[in-house]
């Protein structure tokens, strides 16, 4: 083999390794704090790991499985975030689209009006949750101070457990609307201007065509909106930190803050990690059922 | 159409309106003397201007530790993740190499496990690293995004193959390649992913509350969320701090609107 020809072949070596090397720190750190926990939670799921458990935990079988399909309060906290699914994302659906919609539409400073309303986008969810608890809590704040202004009756607010539980909707709508309204408006955007002008020939009205031209042009960022912000919902806990502490009367008590209250002030680890294995099966079905859906809507 | 326009600038107002008004309620409270914050009739901008709430959280609060705190999180863990996801987007962008497709695929799938899901073992996985009650906590293992990642490769596909291999053809070590020609190249991206990792870092909740237990350690959203549980009454204190948070997210967001518009378009970032 001839000097080059060693040069030649170390060469070829070094580049197939080279890739590996680059992706190395990302890949450590994944398979340490992902993968590895992941696993990790699916084995607690079967022990009676608690978290002052130092030793081996002892094998259970599915016996937190049972145990949290018995615990009434999980059920309900599992139930009360599906229905805040249910409720948000088809709000913030519609809101981010109205006002992407808003947007393109001729209008002076637009990137003004945009910036404000992406604004809160970029504010902590903890800091959304004190927000809106100064401005909803008691009889004398900005809310209760408004309506008796206007010659109302002012109304009992985070503590009624209604009046929290849409709070907490409303706040998810403030704070978020702007994020999606961004992915709507690129796409709207990118809708080709002569598929209005041929219906506009054909004598359209604008209904007729956001019917028929936009809302079926928006198919991929329909899709997209929908996944992030149910899986988002599902994730749902630190504005409720600030603004309801989860009640009154657990009426605001979401999936990941039992989980987190379980492991961590119950200190059941093995418990805690079942129902993390059920909410994580909960939202990857509701991920297919998304993709699902926006399939059969093609086939039509 | 005339009557149109008026129509949009009418909605367009009142969505100002939403959307700011809480946030300057926030901030002009945060100025009221502590009588005027608890008064049956409250008023929208302070009567008395005072900076009390202020000096008081800093002060006795120790704010000033859980700011620093913050800032030094959000900066180092921006750093790393900008290394990191770069050279990772570098390898999947501009080799083919054995099993590439599945490392994309896993890299994507973690998107499926967020941290709300694994919170419980990442716990175990920080004490048996030594990482726990650590602020290395903090900044080493959220410096790693898919979405990082898939933004860096998607933007480096459109750097030209020719100039990588003329490099090459020069002597330039790999290494090399990527600080001279890779990173100088992919500024734009790398601002993009650098304001979504500092915004990330500097709004995270749930990686604090997870790895961090004492309060010489908390981030300024951790105390601020452990406050308003332990002293419901220290309002003052809290909504001064609540707006003092809002202020780098704010200065970077105009700086980087451009960027910020840019980013959440090209990957649905989230953290």
């Amino acid at each position: 083999m001839t000097k080059k020809e060693q040069t030649y072949r170390s060469y070829i070596l070094k580049q197939k390794i080279v890739p590996y090397l680059f992706l190395v720190p990302n890949l450590l750190i994944f398979s340490i704090f992902i993968i590895l926990p992941a696993i990790i939670g699916i084995y607690y799921s079967f022990t009676d790991m608690t978290l002052f458990t130092f030793d081996s935990p002892n094998f259970v079988g599915l016996a937190n499985y049972t145990t949290l399909i018995h615990d009434e309060d999980f059920i309900a906290a599992l139930l009360n975030t599906v229905k805040l699914v249910f409720a948000t994302v088809p709000i913030i659906f519609v809101t981010s689209l109205m006002v992407a919609v808003l947007l393109v539409q001729p209008l002076k400073a637009k990137g003004l009006f945009r910036a404000i309303y992406y604004w809160p986008v970029m504010i902590s969810a903890i800091v959304v949750g004190i927000i809106w608890q100064w401005i909803l809590a008691g009889n004398f704040g900005l809310f209760n101070t408004t309506l008796k202004a206007l010659g109302l009756d002012s109304v009992d607010t985070l503590i009624n457990p209604r009046f929290a539980w849409w709070s907490v909707v409303f706040a998810i709508v403030w704070s978020r609307t702007g994020y999606y309204m961004i992915i709507f408006v690129a796409a709207l955007l990118s809708i080709p201007e002569s598929l209005y002008e041929a219906a506009q020939m054909d004598g359209a009205n604008r209904i007729q065509k956001f019917i028929h031209i936009t809302y079926p042009s928006l198919k991929a960022a329909r899709l997209m909106v929908f996944i992030l912000v149910t899986m988002e919902i599902f994730k749902t806990y630190p504005l409720v930190v600030t603004l309801t502490g989860g009640g009154p009367f657990d009426a605001t008590q979401y999936t990941v803050q039992y989980i987190y209250e379980m492991a961590f002030k119950s200190y059941q680890i093995g418990l805690a990690s079942a129902m993390s294995v059920v909410m994580l099966i909960i939202v990857t079905i509701f991920t297919a059922l998304n993709f699902f859906v926006s399939r059969r809507g093609e086939d039509k | 159409m005339k009557k149109m326009s008026y129509v949009n600038y009418l909605i367009a107002t009142v969505l100002v309106l939403i959307f700011l008004i809480p946030v300057i309620y926030i901030i002009s409270s945060s100025f009221k003397p502590i009588g005027e914050l608890f008064s049956p009739s409250p008023t929208f901008f302070p009567q008395t201007f005072t900076l009390d709430n202020y000096t008081e959280a800093l002060s006795r609060g120790n704010f000033g530790r859980y700011i620093f705190n913050s800032f030094l999180v959000a900066i180092s863990s921006t750093i790393i993740a900008i290394l990191i996801n770069t050279m990772s987007g570098y390898a999947l962008a501009k080799f083919r190499f054995k099993g590439d497709n599945i490392i994309m695929l896993v890299i994507l799938s973690t998107i499926m496990l967020p941290l709300e899901v694994i919170m419980v073992p990442i716990f175990s996985v920080l004490r048996f690293f030594g990482l726990y009650n650590s602020l290395w906590a903090l900044i080493i293992p959220p410096a790693a995004t898919p979405t990082g990642i898939f933004l860096m490769r998607q933007y480096l596909l459109t750097i030209p193959d020719e100039i990588i291999q003329s490099a090459r053809i020069d002597g330039a070590s790999e290494w090399r390649i990527f600080r001279s020609i890779i990173l100088p190249n992919a500024k734009p991206a790398i601002a993009t992913l650098a304001i979504f990792s500092f915004m990330w870092r500097w709004n995270d909740y749930v990686w604090p509350l997870i790895a961090i237990s004492s309060p010489k350690k908390y981030t300024l959203q951790l105390a601020i969320a452990n406050f308003t549980g332990e002293f419901g009454a220290d309002y003052s204190s809290i909504l001064a701090m609540s707006a003092i948070s809002m202020i780098p997210m704010l200065i970077v967001f105009i700086i980087f609107q451009r960027q910020f518009v840019q980013g959440t378009v090209e990957s649905g970032m989230k953290g």
